[in-house]
């Protein structure tokens, strides 16, 4: 897709990767967005280290590229710095469930104003096939050549638990129920989670069996407990949002309505202020 | 003991309010027009063992608290132990006759425990106690001590009067206008260390502070916690310190400027970040406070070992400030230095200092409007890029939201911000680190960057608050030597140390192996006489450094 969202730079994702899918999904909502007012310099993208973080170098949009399993902590520090940016985090399951999991679970305990896209395959490919924290028990990589001893997280489930307010699953191989999902993720306001499955072509395939198993929900489970529900489905991997709720987000109860950016107290009303306490 | 010079030490069990009895005292002193310098010795728990706090006062500054005192206050028995043979000649000891036992003990026996039993929660009391043996001690008044409660131990007031007034009562036949304290010419502000820099750094310009709690540094995150509104600064405390550093640099990237405090352990998880802030090229203030180490150490205690930490964390190449202040105003003025340089040179800038500085208080003459004032240089308009080559390495900023596409990045990259791993490219960008490196050296070569006190005699060379301690052994014992501490350890200001090739200096620091010695050897090919060094958790007594000064001097 050659347009004014797309860099420059080489794209060396393999042939048939779903990181495509997530890539053109993050697009079209981008353009989504921009038509429902939010212009793009406001979107601002953190990512973390692994395939995922290619998106950095691949999509037009200011951002930082930061450390493995760090993306969400950084972009907590923009959104409460400057609220008024839109800060999105592309991130990996490797990444973020496991390095990073404590700044995911706090992000969403706190409701930090910030959206989680996990690019969830169920391995760590740029490092040649590892297991993930969410991969299957027995998935064998190379450094578990016997099989995974360990049984997956959820981490939907989990996310439900920690407090997130928006939580949501959608599937690399549904642009545009995947797009739909990143632009309600992102207008929504506190911490919002999007699980996407995302095939990986060399390492975890899983088109077919995600072909077969997905379902977009007709209807949104009806309560919070059907919501935990209904993200412990085996049988089926629902697609949807599972869980909406409101609840002011962190910047708002640690700052009120000030911007630290873009209200930067002058250097006199500091002496002044800081005069005063010297004279109390 | 030098004319005028007055030391309290106010001992007991954690829990007694013996910090706050050192804080009302020092608050006493600096109400009278005196210098004070009030340092307190405290162990990690909550309740029992023992904590002490020392104030000198004099009518010149001081620079460091002295253990043999003219008046000591002993809240149980462990105090008295300890503190019975540390007095000054002329010193007076009162002890709480309730905690003794059967025995005869030196100096005056209070009824404390007792006289505090008739009030509520009487051991939070037991310090207010020891402030009313003082306050009778020099020959202060009923007045004056009604006075001093309504401003220090306004919680609960009525009780807290009538306690002091009848410890004051039962200590005036004792120790009664025993001192006679003269007034000094004016009030000055009362400030520690921590609460010094944290307000240096927002002179500076600081927007959000990021911070997990870990002694020594705690008390600058309480105490900007508790101005957070008053002042207009985020603060936080996350969920560790690897989400301090990172919530920190992600702030950066919005044009706040941001700051986090730690010690060695926590500065330890913040490393990797450390590292980006290089790469990424962003501007971040770290305080660093040392405490006992390796490892936990001991939490609450004081010692110089993490400059070589400091130095060199960090995986790569990359160029950072480190610099370290001797007194509490110099910690003010250097923390807004450091900002701005910080966000100058987008580097991390790192402000070492220790358990000693941080929570020690000091009456300061500051003029708040002469901290310095971060002003990066920022992208005038037109194409943008991040990462864009220059001749000083710096490359302007760009904060968002901009129509400019603005890429920081963790990655060797292009000048877009784009990954780039191409041979041309790394080599640019590593040269890039070097050029700003340079920059900042030649900077700092037209700055003050060394503290030289007396001119005459011997050399010795010292950094932190260790400067404090030496300056004061040489005021005390009336020896004459030149006194030369580095602010900046990196960039190392060798071009202004004034140190002859020749020269075989002193140098005194608080570490065990001499690690400031063997810095001084590495960047000014001089190799120290003898160094002396402290390293039993407690920084030096004036007292005690004068007698090993007086060795080698």
């Amino acid at each position: 897709m050659a347009d004014d969202l797309t860099t420059y730079h080489e794209n060396t994702w393999c042939p048939g990767c779903g990181n495509f899918g997530l890539l053109n999904a993050l697009k079209k909502a981008v353009l989504a967005l921009e038509k429902k007012g939010v212009p793009r310099e406001k979107l601002i993208q953190t990512t973390g280290i692994g395939c995922h973080g290619k998106m950095s170098d691949y999509i037009a949009l200011s951002g930082f590229a930061t450390l493995h399993g760090r993306a969400l902590a950084v972009a907590q520090g923009i959104k409460l710095a400057n609220p008024e940016l839109r800060v999105f985090s592309s991130v990996g399951d490797g990444d973020t469930i496991g390095e990073g999991l404590e700044h995911l679970v706090f992000a969403a305990k706190r409701n930090a104003d910030i959206t989680a896209l996990i690019h969830n395959n169920g391995v760590y490919a740029l490092t040649t096939g590892q297991v993930t924290p969410v991969s299957e028990r027995g998935f064998r990589g190379p450094s578990t050549p016997l099989g995974n001893p360990e049984d997956p997280l959820n981490p939907l489930a989990l996310m439900l638990e920690s407090g997130a307010t928006f939580v949501a699953r959608g599937y690399a191989g549904k642009v545009d129920h995947l797009a739909g999902l990143i632009v309600r993720a992102i207008e929504h306001e506190g911490f919002s989670y999007i699980d996407i499955l995302q095939p990986c072509v060399s390492f975890n395939n899983t088109y077919e069996r995600y072909n077969k198993t997905t379902e977009v929900m007709q209807e949104p489970p009806a309560s919070y407990d059907d919501a935990v529900r209904a993200v412990k489905r085996r049988d089926k991997l629902l697609l949807g949002v599972f869980y909406e709720a409101k609840k002011a987000p962190f910047h708002i109860e640690v700052q009120g309505d000030r911007n630290p950016a873009a209200q930067r107290l002058p250097r006199q009303d500091r002496v002044d202020r800081v005069r005063k306490l010297l004279e109390a | 003991m030098e004319k005028g010079f007055f030391t309290f030490i106010v001992g007991g069990k954690a829990g007694e309010g013996v910090k706050k009895a050192g804080q009302a005292a020092a608050a006493l002193f600096s109400g009278m027009g005196r210098h004070v310098f009030q340092s307190d010795e405290y162990e990690s728990l909550i309740k029992g063992g023992h904590n002490f706090s020392a104030v000198t006062t004099g009518l010149r500054q001081v620079t460091g608290t002295y253990l043999r005192a003219d008046l000591v206050v002993c809240l149980d028995k462990r105090s008295y132990d300890i503190h019975k043979d540390h007095l000054a000649p002329g010193g007076v000891l009162v002890h709480n006759s309730d905690a003794m036992g059967p025995g005869s003990w030196k100096g005056a026996g209070i009824p404390l425990t007792s006289s505090a039993k008739k009030f509520p929660n009487p051991e939070l009391r037991m310090g207010l106690g020891a402030v009313a043996a003082l306050m009778a001690a020099i020959g202060l008044d009923r007045s004056d001590v009604m006075k001093l409660l309504k401003e220090e131990y306004a919680r609960d007031l009525e009780s807290n009067l009538q306690f002091a007034l009848a410890v004051h009562e039962l200590a005036s036949p004792h120790v009664g206008r025993r001192f006679k304290l003269e007034r000094g010419e004016r009030k000055r502000p009362l400030l520690f260390g921590n609460q010094a820099i944290v307000l240096g750094a927002y002179l500076g310009g600081l927007d959000a502070y990021f911070a997990y709690p870990m002694t020594p540094s705690s008390s600058a995150l309480h105490y900007i916690a508790g101005k957070a509104r008053e002042l207009g600064v985020t603060v936080v405390h996350p969920e560790s310190e690897i989400a301090v550093m990172n919530m920190a640099l992600g702030a950066a990237f919005t044009g706040a400027r941001s700051m986090i405090g730690t010690a060695g352990g926590g500065f330890g998880l913040m490393v990797e970040a450390l590292s980006m802030a290089g790469m990424a090229e962003v501007p971040v203030l770290a305080l660093l406070s040392s405490r006992v180490g390796p490892s936990t150490g001991a939490a609450t205690l004081h010692e110089q070992s993490d400059l070589r930490f400091a130095l060199g964390a960090g995986h790569g190449e990359f160029p950072r400030l480190v610099a370290s202040p001797g007194t509490v105003k110099e910690a003010m003025f250097l923390s807004a230095e450091l900002l701005d340089l910080a966000w100058q040179f987008q580097v991390p800038a790192i402000l070492l200092t220790e358990k000693h500085l941080s929570e020690s208080t000091m009456t300061v003459d500051i003029d708040p409007s002469e901290a310095a004032w971060s002003q990066p240089a920022v992208h005038a308009g037109g194409e943008y890029k991040r990462y864009r080559i220059t001749d000083d390495g710096v490359t302007p900023l760009l904060f968002p939201p901009t129509k400019e596409l603005n890429k920081w990045t963790s990655h060797m990259c292009d000048e877009t911000g784009l990954v780039s791993e191409d041979p041309g490219m790394i080599t640019q960008m590593h040269e890039k680190f070097i050029r700003k490196g340079n920059a900042l050296r030649e900077r700092l070569q037209a700055m003050h960057t060394v503290n030289t006190f007396g001119n005459e005699g011997r050399v010795i060379l010292t950094y932190g608050s260790t400067t404090m301690a030496v300056v004061e052994a040489l005021r005390f014992s009336g020896r004459k030597a030149r006194v030369v501490q580095p602010i900046y350890l990196e960039p190392f200001p060798d071009w202004a140390m004034g140190c002859q090739a020749d020269e075989r200096p002193i140098v005194v620091e608080q570490s065990s192996t001499g690690m400031f010695a063997r810095l001084v050897e590495d960047r000014l090919g001089v190799e120290p006489e003898t160094v002396i060094k402290k390293y039993d958790g407690r920084p030096f007594d004036p007292e005690e450094l004068a007698a090993s000064l007086k060795e080698v001097l």
